[in-house]
């Protein structure tokens, strides 16, 4: 049985059907890479899954529970983590208070959210940053944090919206390092909206496109570069000829 | 264990604050020793009593960041609950005030549940209706005295069933004591779970429905909080002032009275509303009786509260404390 599954979702804002009939699993410890021009849909497939929109029909079913319409809190406590695109920076809370709300979710006691959020910080290499606000931090800073706060949740899937946007090469080389790692000590599933390649192409085992609000296909990565639909639709044929 | 552990434990304040603290109860220890008269008591206690008003404020309003401007609704509840329940059934005040303070959460809750699918302004401007509509309620129900108010039957000096006294001392250690206790469940709040997750709706209200929170919740629950909190200092008022009426105790200027302290203060601190209740109860008293009395010079006062509030949130919305803790940061 898949791991999430999504059946047949279909989100229309009224003129414009954002997601048009779309399915798709995930098998439990998958890395799945989410791409597809601007507007195609992708991050409104995220907001349907994991509750910030309401499907109009179609079904999520996450480790064989029925979640469509859950609210984000729920599917959060099912065991989904979210990252954001655009993180809201504030200085009302410091980085280890803002991981510390993650562990809150499955723990009252403040010393073992705290414990436990000073295990995630370590674990993602955040340890020295702890005390700083989030506008005190630098982009790549501010996005490990977000990732460090929906880690802390303790998700069995975790979806990244655009986790390496804004970063520069070396920073985006660390952030796939961390997400490998991720993966891999964390045992966690891995779904992506990515716009950078150099992110999406090395880590992914399978690739779903999305164009104007349909899936046009999925596959492998090296699979996905050469087919000529996602091609003309997104890559361009410089980066397929690249490869 | 650990709850009055959290709530008694200052140690993460800086070493200056917790001096401060200390002198400052030994300060109101010692303070009706000091020979002052019964006007400067009587501005001593509104002061502590506005400073517990903003305690409970700031739940929803600091930590929870919602522009809450209907907490005298809840004031209200609490000084007619204590006042009705002894007219009616010569009841105490220490079985009258705690069933005050349930009315007023089970009323926050009726109340809270559907304000809180509302947000900004729009949540503002509710709170303000819901605590207009009450008072209106009150104004005409005669059961509860209407606009006339209700008397409360005076007992022999000193009461403690009743809690009265001849002497403001007794009041002022009266609520001195609320004022700690007050302060003590503030500083194990802030600590809390539900403390941490209001700064994160504050915050960023997406980002913490994604963490698990179930934001319109954790709202009613501090909305709650707070309203119990302004309930405890509304029974006191009935038995203080021993004469209630709507408009003392439900009117919407004590509604913003009690939001402007705190945020002038600073919102979402622990010093915040006490700082701001020690600035304006004294400058609403003394400006009121010494330019309010003056021919021609009536709203002055109003005129310079309102100009000192506009000059700290236009420098500083993080109020004085938010002032106080950006020269600490600059200075490091």
């Amino acid at each position: 049985m898949a791991f999430l599954q999504v059946v047949d979702l279909v989100k229309d804002f009224g003129g414009v059907v954002a997601n048009n009939h779309i399915s798709f699993n995930i098998d439990q410890g998958e890395i799945i890479g989410l791409i597809g021009p601007n507007g195609a849909g992708k991050t409104t497939l995220f907001n349907c899954i994991v509750g910030y929109h309401k499907p109009d029909s179609g079904k999520v079913i996450f480790k064989g529970k029925e979640i469509t319409g859950f609210k984000p809190f729920m599917t959060n406590r099912e065991g989904i983590g979210r990252t954001f695109q655009l993180m809201k920076v504030t200085a009302g809370m410091t980085v280890l208070e803002n991981v510390m709300v993650g562990a809150f979710c499955r723990v009252d006691d403040r010393p073992i959210a705290q414990k436990e959020a000073s295990e995630v910080l370590a674990f993602l290499g955040l340890k020295e940053l702890q005390d700083y606000h989030l506008n005190e931090l630098p982009i790549a800073s501010q996005k490990k944090v977000g990732l460090a706060r929906a880690l802390a949740t303790q998700p069995g899937l975790l979806m990244l919206d655009e986790v390496a946007s804004g970063l520069n090469p070396k920073e985006t080389e660390e952030m796939v390092g961390l997400l490998k790692k991720i993966h891999q000590e964390k045992k966690i599933s891995l779904f992506l909206i990515e716009h950078v390649m150099e992110v999406v192409m090395p880590i992914s085992q399978r690739v779903i496109v999305l164009d104007s609000g349909e899936k046009i296909t999925e596959g492998l990565p090296k699979e996905i570069v050469k087919n000529e639909r996602v091609i003309k639709a997104y890559l361009g044929e410089k980066y397929a000829k690249g490869l | 264990m650990d709850t009055l552990k959290d709530a008694l434990d200052f140690r993460d304040f800086s070493k200056a604050e917790r001096i401060g603290l200390l002198l400052f109860s030994i300060f109101l220890l010692v303070f009706p020793w000091l020979g002052t008269g019964s006007f400067v008591k009587a501005v001593m206690i509104q002061f502590l009593l506005f400073s517990l008003f903003g305690m409970g404020w700031n739940t929803i309003g600091g930590y929870g960041g919602q522009v809450e401007l209907g907490k005298a609704q809840y004031v209200g509840i609490g000084a007619y609950t204590v006042a009705l329940m002894m007219v009616w059934w010569k009841i105490p005040f220490w079985v009258s005030m705690p069933i005050g303070v349930l009315i007023a959460l089970g009323y926050s809750f009726v109340i809270g549940y559907p304000l809180f699918r509302l947000k900004g302004h729009y949540f503002a401007i509710a709170t303000i209706c819901t605590s207009l509509v009450l008072q209106d309620i009150f104004i005409n129900w005669k059961l509860v005295g209407a606009a006339k108010g209700i008397e409360l039957p005076i007992h022999e000096h000193p009461d403690f069933l009743y809690m009265q006294f001849k002497s403001d001392n007794y009041y002022f250690y009266f609520i001195m004591v609320l004022f700690f206790a007050g302060l003590f469940y503030m500083n194990w709040f802030r600590k809390s779970k539900l403390g941490y997750q209001l700064r994160m709706i504050k915050d960023d209200e997406e980002a913490a429905q994604s963490l698990g929170i179930d934001a319109r919740w954790c709202k009613i629950k501090a909305y709650s909080i707070a309203s119990a909190f302004v309930a405890v200092g509304g029974g006191f008022l009935a038995v203080y002032n021993l004469y209630i009426d709507p408009y003392s105790v439900m009117d919407l200027d004590l509604s913003i009275k009690i939001a402007l302290m705190s945020m002038l203060g600073g919102a979402a601190s622990m010093w915040g509303p006490i700082i701001g209740a020690a600035f304006l109860v004294p400058l609403d008293r003394f400006l009121g009786s010494w330019l309010g009395g003056q021919r021609g010079l009536i709203g002055v006062d109003f005129m310079i509260y309102s100009a000192l509030i506009m000059i700290v949130s236009a420098y500083q919305p993080r109020g004085i404390w938010g002032i106080v803790e950006q020269l600490r940061r600059r200075g490091k």
